[in-house]
């Protein structure tokens, strides 16, 4: 089958593939493992009734929630290298990786504070009178119990994180998007350098396909899970 | 090395304050656009997929699934770069606000969908009872009822469009965030531009919001206050 394609595509799907898509996936698993363990955090602190930390949260989930995320992606990209100072200059892949943390982790800290209070009065009330104290007794007996509720949120932030990792091209990083779009430039150049020949059709068509392929599993298995879990 | 960081956001404001505007004017209208179709396309097609009309349900159903699980900036690219290579040239206005509306529709035919199903069904089988056919049930009944029903998660869904149409930075539709860095680029104050940026997309945002949550107390069906 592969000998019936022109020979501009080999070369091109190897690129996309082994740099563009390999860039993608590592943003996508930093951010999300990043995104979890922030949000996790935030939205069981959320949970404790002391005003000051809970408008603090707030206004984190809020902002970043709010904000369109190639807003957030040039704050991070652009206002903080001023702000700070040059160490504060990031590549593009990292600046995607922290602008998807704080994106990912507000979703992920409003999820979790509604989990961490679905759980029963009673499971705090046991767990105190075995002698855990706050930490323990979130860390071991309320946290596994509201991660059930967790999950189906998880999955749907990893597709949002997927899908979001495209914004990244716009500075410049090589995720699939930005490779695809060289690689269209590429094919368009005189030769030998090119082919002189157009192929964004297909280029950006595969992207998408890439993208479906990755994301509709992961979308029908969220909605399955959710399904299983209110029954 | 030091930085000369010059802050100076008033000075900044009354400057670019007309180019500035205009390019907000530019995000509301697309986004007016966007959402007023975005509206149609989801009543019309999550109608469909709530009543299983035939053919029209399943080319909606994978129009859903196509817009929902791609990025939207590959649709963006779709539409302005590869569409031209067969013969389809869309100027920019257009595939502003075309993509963004495309977009929304997909997602708003999902709330509406759950809207419609939502409807109690004893309420269209009362008015099936009093002799509407099955259109007048669903203008009288099912519509507005189940529109109801789904107005908070479209409006999230509207809010969404409106964020989106920051994306269109990527074809220089000038919007907003396009106006706002064409400033920076001149001007190089990005501190500025990111803090004007900021300031007028979250009240935008948080403004909408406010009233998805003010809507929430006052649309609930009058028998489950």
């Amino acid at each position: 089958m592969l000998f019936l394609l022109p020979d501009w595509v080999e070369p091109v799907a190897r690129y996309m593939l082994e740099t563009g898509l390999r860039n993608t996936l590592r943003m996508a698993g930093f951010s999300l493992v990043f995104a979890t363990v922030i949000g996790v955090v935030l939205g069981t602190l959320l949970t404790i009734k002391f005003a000051p930390s809970r408008w603090l949260i707030r206004l984190y989930i809020e902002v970043w929630r709010g904000l369109p995320v190639i807003v957030t992606l040039f704050v991070v990209h652009f206002g903080l290298t001023p702000l700070l100072g040059t160490r504060f200059e990031f590549s593009p892949l990292t600046s995607g990786i922290i602008t998807l943390t704080l994106w990912g982790s507000a979703q992920i800290a409003e999820a979790t504070r509604g989990a961490v209070q679905s759980i029963p009065r009673e499971q705090h009330e046991a767990s105190s009178a075995l002698g855990f104290g706050w930490v323990g007794r979130h860390t071991y007996v309320i946290f596994p119990q509201a991660f059930r509720r967790l999950i189906p949120p998880l999955v749907s932030l990893l597709v949002g994180i997927i899908l979001n990792t495209t914004l990244v091209q716009i500075i410049g990083g090589t995720e699939l998007l930005e490779s695809g779009e060289q690689s269209v430039e590429r094919l368009n150049a005189i030769p030998p350098i090119g082919i002189f020949e157009i192929h964004a059709f297909e280029i950006y068509g595969a992207v998408a396909v890439v993208f479906f392929v990755m994301c509709f599993p992961l979308t029908r298995l969220a909605a399955y899970l959710e399904r299983r879990l209110v029954v | 090395m030091t930085l000369a960081v010059t802050y100076d956001l008033g000075s900044y404001v009354s400057e670019n304050w007309e180019f500035l505007l205009r390019g907000l004017g530019r995000t509301l209208l697309v986004s007016a656009i966007a959402i007023t179709g975005a509206f149609a396309i989801g009543a019309v097609l999550g109608a469909a997929r709530a009543h299983r009309v035939p053919v029209l349900s399943q080319v909606a159903a994978i129009y859903v699934e196509v817009i929902r699980n791609t990025p939207i900036l590959v649709q963006i690219f779709f539409l302005y770069f590869a569409l031209p290579q067969v013969g389809i040239r869309l100027d920019v206005f257009t595939v502003a606000w075309l993509s963004v509306m495309v977009w929304g529709g997909a997602f708003n035919t999902e709330n509406f969908r759950a809207g419609f199903e939502a409807v109690p069904f004893r309420f269209r089988e009362a008015a099936l009872a009093l002799g509407f056919g099955r259109l007048r049930t669903f203008f009288n009944i099912t519509f507005p009822i189940g529109g109801r029903i789904a107005l908070p998660s479209s409006i999230n869904t509207y809010i969404a469009v409106l964020k989106n149409t920051a994306l269109l930075y990527v074809i220089s539709y000038e919007e907003l965030t396009t106006s706002a860095f064409q400033i920076n680029a001149r001007t190089l104050e990005t501190l500025e531009t990111l803090t004007v940026l900021g300031v007028v997309y979250l009240t935008l945002v948080w403004t909408l919001s406010a009233s998805i949550r003010w809507l929430e107390g006052h649309l609930a069906l009058p028998e489950e206050r």
